[in-house]
């Protein structure tokens, strides 16, 4: 099990990163090689997503649920999903809520992952899964501070 | 005639040579007889584990039956890692074996050397009547080599003891195997064909059966022809790297190079390669491509619990001539992979240019690998051990040796420098270089006695970390103490000194290289302790442990 928990800080008014982080579409381009795919009768909704563990490209199909709180701007994603190739299965669930940050002005994201990968990759990524989550959660947060912010100036 | 003047007879029949290991009573008299006979020459090592373990160097050097001994119970127990890795190794051997009286069940050496065996996956045959004198030995043998593994040919000491006739010849086990190449089925070349045909981007992965068959010719010429880049597994490491568009290992010592390549691959010809784990990790290597094999097994099950896409039972030389044949019979050519921009794109690329901070006194581990690789010239074989260091050298060494031999079967340590010796024996006392770790090498130091003893023309590099590596670095990479792997070592160089032999501590690129030199200029048992850095990670380790595209 791989247990991330981690506070990002995004530049942005809390109304403007829950804003994006409610709307799932949104969210998905904030995942670097992640696209979404078709909502179900269920509300979840179908998605790939290709991570790079060293140099080897594994590609994921996955659906998730999100369950989400305006009022506390909270919210709760799980998922589950395995590749074509080895079988390796994959769950996740991750946390998250915004709150106001005072200083520097902003949002801070506290962000709780579990992730278990099991199956054949599983071996081959070991201790460096840990870390590919991380950096992905960094890519993940550079990306939502740029979509917060919207388009810049022309 | 007693029975162990018939055993040692029946194994000088069978064409042995040499053999490995230790003098007990349940072994000396089948020794004596043995040296009576005369032709047979003893190699008495320190550890019969060792012993077992040059046995499996012989074999895996010359593909003909190494021979070990040991006495009863103590002597046999010694052997658990050594068959083993002689299994995993599918290497034929035979293990003459004393076992306790059959008379005495309270014998302070008993041991149940079946069980024992079965554990250690070895082939078992046992000598149960002084009648089955002919029968153990040519048994024990032929499931050695039809089987390709080790085999216990375990002796009662009160059995050998016993009478038996001689009035008849020994039938070597030569006699129960026709020696015939399995022919390819045409269907099955048809359909392999086919696929070849249809790919754009083919790899051809080859293994160690490919050259054991002396597929080489056969395999360059089908690249030449299909457009495919020449990989191999780890344990055909830079055979047939003449060919320019060779990228090295298929696997965890691939080089990044060499994996985006593979991405693109919409078709690999396994051949001769048994297409585990770590070769194409389970299958993410490639995850575009279709599958076609060539092995002389009956049938191979690929990691990831799948088939090739077309199986081709066939001795590999004979099915990829048979393949290539078919292809040019449909006026097949495909330029693939070869093109100049590929060309472009391999060279350096097996080079690790990632900076590190050196501590002061040790060498970066690179560094080493580069100097020997300059300083050892390429008529000298080359033997990589296991553990974090191999990262290094199974990745970096690049030049085509007469025996290339890497480690990892059983994923053990301290196994490679017996196999190495027993891989000198087996060619002849030919120079020839170890590259292994320091718990490795360690592990079996007094057999440094040994090749002093023999005047074996082996160096051994230590890659010194002072620790055991691939727990130190899995530790850091958790963030706990990694220290708490870390051991330290005396001066190795003077060790080997102190045993008779030549030895040197290195701390610079520059130690090492004259070192080198030294032991080129007049080989024999050497140990250079190269003292390396622990700052510098491997790069599968930076991969597997800390998570890095490199």
């Amino acid at each position: 099990m791989i247990e991330v928990n981690e506070r990002i800080v995004v530049p942005s008014a809390p109304r403007a990163v829950w804003g994006v982080l409610s709307d799932p579409r949104a969210v998905v381009e904030c995942v670097s090689g992640a696209t979404l795919g078709e909502r179900q009768e269920d509300g979840s909704y179908d998605a790939t997503l290709v991570v790079k563990f060293g140099p080897t490209q594994v590609k994921f199909g996955a659906r998730f649920t999100l369950e989400l709180d305006p009022a506390t701007m909270s919210g709760i994603v799980v998922s589950k999903g395995k590749d074509s190739i080895g079988g390796t299965r994959v769950q996740a669930k991750m946390t998250f809520s915004v709150e106001e940050q005072a200083d520097p002005p902003g949002s801070a994201i506290p962000i709780t992952s579990e992730v278990e990968i099991s199956g054949r990759l599983a071996s081959l990524i070991e201790t460096g899964a840990k870390l590919v989550v991380k950096r992905m959660l960094g890519d993940f947060t550079g990306r939502l501070a740029q979509r917060c912010a919207g388009p810049g100036p022309a | 005639m007693k029975v162990y003047q018939r055993l040692a007879a029946n194994f000088k029949a069978e064409g042995v040579t040499h053999m490995f290991g230790i003098m007990g009573d349940a072994n000396m008299y089948w020794m004596h007889e043995l040296d009576k006979l005369g032709g047979v020459k003893m190699l008495e090592v320190r550890h019969e584990g060792a012993g077992l373990g040059m046995a499996d160097g012989w074999a895996r050097a010359t593909r003909t039956v190494g021979v070990a001994t040991t006495t009863c119970g103590p002597g046999v127990s010694q052997l658990a890692t050594a068959f083993l890795t002689a299994s995993r190794a599918e290497s034929p051997v035979v293990a003459f074996c004393g076992e306790h009286p059959t008379n005495d069940q309270d014998y302070n050496q008993r041991l149940d050397n079946a069980r024992f065996a079965a554990g250690c996956e070895a082939g078992y045959v046992r000598l149960n009547t002084p009648d089955d004198a002919d029968d153990a030995v040519r048994k024990a043998f032929y499931m050695a080599k039809l089987e390709s593994r080790p085999v216990m040919l375990s002796a009662p000491m009160d059995i050998q003891q016993k009478n038996c006739e001689d009035d008849e010849p020994y039938q070597p086990s030569s006699t129960l195997i026709p020696p015939r190449a399995v022919r390819p089925d045409p269907e099955a070349l048809r359909q392999a064909a086919d696929i070849v045909a249809g790919s754009r981007h083919p790899v051809i992965l080859v293994g160690r059966g490919a050259r054991w068959s002396g597929a080489g010719e056969a395999v360059l010429k089908l690249a030449k022809r299909t457009g495919a880049l020449i990989a191999t597994t780890l344990m055909a490491k830079t055979w047939l790297s003449e060919d320019e568009y060779h990228v090295g290992i298929s696997g965890t010592y691939g080089t990044r190079t060499a994996m985006k390549l593979f991405e693109e691959a919409d078709c690999v010809i396994a051949i001769g390669a048994s297409m585990n784990r770590y070769t194409i990790e389970h299958g993410y290597l490639y995850p575009k491509a279709r599958y076609v094999q060539i092995d002389s097994k009956p049938h191979v099950v690929m990691a990831g619990g799948r088939s090739a896409d077309t199986y081709i039972q066939a001795d590999a030389k004979a099915g990829v001539e048979g393949l290539d044949r078919m292809l040019e019979e449909r006026s097949y050519k495909n330029v693939g992979f070869r093109t100049p921009d590929i060309k472009k794109q391999l060279v350096g690329q097996y080079e690790d240019r990632k900076e590190y901070p050196i501590e002061p006194g040790t060498v970066d581990p690179r560094d080493v690998i580069r100097t020997l690789e300059d300083t050892v010239p390429t008529n000298i074989s080359l033997f990589t051990g296991s553990g974090a260091t191999a990262g290094f050298s199974n990745i970096m060494f690049s030049r085509q040796r007469p025996l290339v031999l890497p480690s990892h079967f059983f994923g053990c340590i301290g196994q490679m420098m017996p196999a190495a010796m027993g891989a000198v024996v087996a060619t002849g006392n030919k120079p020839a270089m170890l590259v292994d770790g320091d718990a490795s090498v360690m592990m079996h130091l007094a057999e440094f006695e040994t090749m002093v003893r023999y005047n074996m023309p082996l160096l051994i590099v230590v890659m010194n970390n002072e620790a055991l590596g691939s727990e130190y670095y899995k530790l850091d990479a958790h963030k706990m103490k990694s220290e708490l792997a870390t051991i330290s070592t005396p001066d190795l160089g003077a060790v080997a000194k102190a045993f008779g032999g030549k030895g040197r501590l290195a701390r610079s690129a520059e130690d090492v290289r004259s070192a080198a030199a030294e032991w080129v200029s007049k080989p024999g048992p050497m140990i250079i302790d190269a003292r390396i850095a622990r700052s510098v990670v491997t790069l599968p380790y930076r991969r597997i442990h800390y998570g890095q595209d490199e």
